[in-house]
């Protein structure tokens, strides 16, 4: 039996540590509402910074009182011109406007064959190059519809240069070009090759450097002393106390709920001018003499004896009530 | 004999919000909430550290806009009118909470906070940047500057002419607040591409920071890593870049100290928590649920909220410091081995974490402080300038493309949600040169629709708008400030070209926007 026991209970830490490790590392919660800042299981760059960022910009969730809404913005400017930015080092997106004379000059220009072409974007790799059209180390084609007007290109290619045409392709493969990109670079995604002859660096030492550097903390003494220590704190956190709360258990995943407190409001009235003490503090007067007060009420008797002294200090009225409250 | 270096940095932002159309605006309380719950205690540090004649170094960028709204009239009057508010709830609470002990000392607590708020806030005649700046002229504080608007310059690259109106008005705003030039300059979101260190140059700036795979992935290698600045290639400037490790133990809320159960917990505030009739004239006029700042619970570690314990939070704030130092010194000891110069470790976050979302945090940052500057010697805390007198010599290389964002790169502020707002945005810079260009010389009420048509350029290009859009949740707010601002340059734009300014309308979106007052629209080009 001693032995059951003994299992029983350890079952029950592990499971509670779960549990903790579930509250800990859970899902994206909500508690009435409000985005908690989801962390990431897998570590992504920036995540935290994102989460605790989105904290200063908490906004209300209900309509807010009508506000005047801008007119919409332009669908274009009447430029023909595609721009290219850098959104990581494998992706970069395109966002282009052709003008309607355009389209009518090349309908002109192409007749019939205007209507078999097909509407794409071409992706130079020009990395390193002088770019004059033909020089491209390679090139791939992305079919796009008549209504797109921004592209996410996946470059596959981190540590290049590339450049994009919008064009149309002609049933017997010719490219006829409409606008050009810029050019842009997109970064490489881990070290460099280049290394400089002076300030060489043996791998080894670069390669533990760079582990500090992302917090990794494998090869340095720091981060096992302070997981340890994390451990210890989480582990040694107290359990749950009796102390009453003005607002209870919120349970966030359960579709059923209730919450219910309790508040006593003491209210009265008196001589302007008289002075109003609520178990023994001096309460505020309205003008009018009339005074309100508001009590989170816990389980049990509470005796509020109310004393009002005239403004000369000669008269004396005191009158006290007496509240109970239980809970079932 | 110190062995290393600790430069810890404070980023502190927030976008220009200010609406005096309206008698109240929701979105003005992420200024109101900020001065109360982080600007004032950061305040209190410094003041406390200084009166006890600790020999500190803290880095601190105050962005153009954040200096721009702690000075103005408007917003001065509103805090003021908020932290009233405040401490009438405060009173309020300390009266409700008289049978709950645990709570009423609590509401003691914040009552104190928010007399002591105003307090300071009247003592320093309403201004808190005059704090700063006071901090800063004793040699202690470095305050650096950042993007004019918090412009995200890596989406810029495509029209320089912007970055540099960015880095420029920033510059000389700056100049104009703090009686000298500054130093260096926070990227918004440390949003570095090559290349842009020559704006950063051109203004005269001589470091910046950036992310860690900014020096990490640059070419060629760096010696070594992160724990030692270099400067880029071909103009000299000096990028310092943040260690992860130091970082996460910061910002992490599951490795990271902010998650501790015993600490105060953000989402529990009794702007929601409360009977409404009783909770109603403190939050939002139309009646909308908002936070007040009074939060009475721990984190607790389950959704059985425990009261919170100050006394107990307090203990771990200075035992989380204790083991930020140790860490720091472990760390520093360890890298000794490698590098044959003093290694600095850079550890940014950004203000607002601290107190606002991180309640002890700026208790965390006062004992962590005093610890280092009187309880060990393997580090010194330090500010770029004085590391870059003391060690000239560092590699030159060329830093990559990188953020401090969502993946580290551009995707926070170039996805589905945002990417629309580039066609515009790029269209009015291009315009916005050519006005430059066309008006070298302009006077008189064309001089004053071109520098609202540079203000209105830089408003739209808060990388706070992209970012809220990206985070999905309340965007409304966010698209308006994009699209009015943009429909406002084009407006401007069109009326400059066809020599038809509209002057009620300009002294209109003048009031509205008045951001930078002595701003010069020739920069940008």
């Amino acid at each position: 039996m001693a032995i059951l026991r003994r299992i029983k209970g350890k079952l029950t830490k592990i499971s509670k540590r779960q549990e903790k490790a579930r509250i800990v590392k859970g899902e994206q919660k909500k508690i009435r509402g409000k985005d908690i800042p989801r962390v990431e299981k897998k570590e992504v760059l920036g995540a935290q910074e994102t989460a605790v960022e989105k904290t200063k910009f908490y906004a209300a969730k209900a309509p807010v009182m009508p506000r005047a809404v801008p007119q919409d913005l332009p669908w274009g400017y009447g430029q023909d011109k595609i721009v290219l930015q850098v959104r990581d080092p494998w992706w970069i997106h395109a966002y282009w406007e052709v003008t309607n004379p355009t389209y009518e000059r090349l309908k002109n220009e192409l007749k019939n064959e205007f209507y078999g072409a097909r509407r794409i974007l071409r992706v130079y790799d020009v990395s390193q190059i002088i770019f004059d059209g033909k020089n491209a180390h390679r090139f791939f084609d992305i079919q796009i519809n008549e209504h797109s007007n921004s592209w996410y290109i996946d470059t596959g290619g981190p540590g290049r240069s590339w450049c994009v045409d919008l064009g149309l392709l002609l049933p017997d493969g010719r490219f006829i070009m409409i606008v050009r990109s810029n050019t842009v670079c997109t970064p490489i995604e881990g070290p460099s090759w280049i290394t400089d002859e002076e300030w060489m660096i043996p791998e080894d030492m670069f390669a533990r450097l760079y582990g500090m550097g992302f917090g990794l903390g494998r090869s340095s003494p720091v981060g096992k002393g302070w997981e340890e220590r994390v451990r210890r704190e989480i582990i040694s956190s107290p359990g749950v106390s009796s102390l009453a709360s003005p607002v209870k258990k919120m349970p966030a995943e359960k579709k059923s709920w209730l919450v219910v407190n309790t508040e006593l409001i003491v209210y009265g009235a008196t001589e302007p001018d008289a002075k109003v003490y609520v178990q023994g503090k001096q309460v505020h007067l309205r003008h009018d003499g009339t005074f309100t007060m508001r009590f989170a009420i816990p389980n049990g008797k509470q005796v509020i004896p109310v004393k009002a002294v005239s403004s000369d200090g000669k008269e004396e009225r005191s009158i006290t009530p007496v509240v109970t409250k239980e809970t079932r | 004999m110190y062995k290393g270096y600790l430069c810890l940095v404070l980023h502190s932002h927030l976008p220009y919000v200010r609406h005096p159309e309206y008698e109240d605006f929701l979105e003005e309380d992420w200024l109101y909430e900020a001065m109360t719950e982080t600007y004032i205690p950061l305040i209190y540090t410094l003041e406390s550290l200084s009166n006890d004649n600790i020999d500190f170094r803290l880095t601190m960028s105050l962005s153009p806009t954040l200096i721009s709204m702690l000075s103005d009239g408007l917003l001065q009057d509103r805090y003021l009118r908020h932290i009233n508010r405040l401490i009438e709830l405060g009173h309020k609470e300390v009266e409700r909470t008289r049978w709950q002990p645990a709570f009423e000392h609590l509401a003691i607590m914040y009552l104190n906070n928010f007399c002591k708020a105003r307090d300071t806030f009247l003592r320093l005649n309403r201004n808190l940047i005059a704090a700063f700046k006071r901090f800063q002229d004793s040699g202690r504080l470095e305050i650096i500057t950042c993007g004019a608007t918090h412009g995200f310059l890596p989406l810029m690259d495509i029209c320089r002419e912007s970055a540099r109106a960015q880095i420029k008005v920033a510059v000389s705003h700056y100049e104009s607040v703090f009686g000298r030039k500054p130093a260096g300059i926070w990227l918004p979101e440390c949003g570095y591409h090559p290349g842009h260190d020559e704006i950063l140059k051109e203004a005269g700036l001589r470091y910046f920071f950036t992310d860690s795979h900014a020096v990490l992935h640059a070419a060629p290698r760096p010696k070594y890593g992160v724990f030692a600045p270099v400067y880029c290639k071909g103009t000299g400037v000096a990028c310092f870049s943040r260690d992860l490790e130091s970082s996460k133990q910061v910002w992490s809320s599951i490795d990271g100290y902010p998650g501790d159960y015993v600490y105060r917990e953000f989402y529990r505030d009794i702007g929601f928590d409360l009977d409404y009739e009783y909770i109603r004239p403190y939050i939002h006029p139309d009646g909308v649920r908002i936070n007040t700042g009074i939060k009475y619970f721990r984190i607790t570690g389950s959704d059985n909220k425990e009261p919170y314990d100050p006394h107990r939070a307090r203990e771990k704030a200075a035992e989380h410091a204790g083991n930020f130092m140790f860490n720091r010194e472990r760390q520093i000891e360890y890298l000794c081995d490698f590098m044959q110069k003093k290694p600095i470790i850079v550890s940014p976050y950004d203000a607002e974490l601290f107190g606002h979302w991180w309640y002890e945090g700026p208790l965390w940052l006062e004992f962590l402080i005093r610890k280092i500057v009187s309880d060990q010697k393997t580090i010194r805390l330090i500010t770029p300038t004085e590391y870059l007198s003391e060690n000239p010599r560092n590699q030159v290389i060329t830093p990559s493309l990188s953020s401090w964002g969502w993946k580290g790169y551009s995707e926070m502020w170039l996805q589905g949600s945002n990417d629309w707002i580039y066609r515009h945005l790029h269209t009015a810079s291009v315009r916005m040169t050519e006005l430059a260009k066309s008006f070298p010389r302009a006077e008189g009420v064309l001089k004053r629709a071109l520098k609202q048509a540079l203000r209105e350029l830089l408003l739209a290009q808060s990388s706070d708008w992209g970012f809220i859009m990206g985070t999905g949740t309340h965007t409304s707010y966010a698209v308006r400030r994009t699209k009015e601002h943009i429909l406002r340059f084009t407006r401007l734009y069109e009326e400059i070209k066809s020599n038809s300014i509209d002057e009620n309308w300009l002294c209109d979106i003048e009031y509205k926007d008045n951001i930078f007052p002595d701003i010069d629209y020739r920069v940008h080009q």
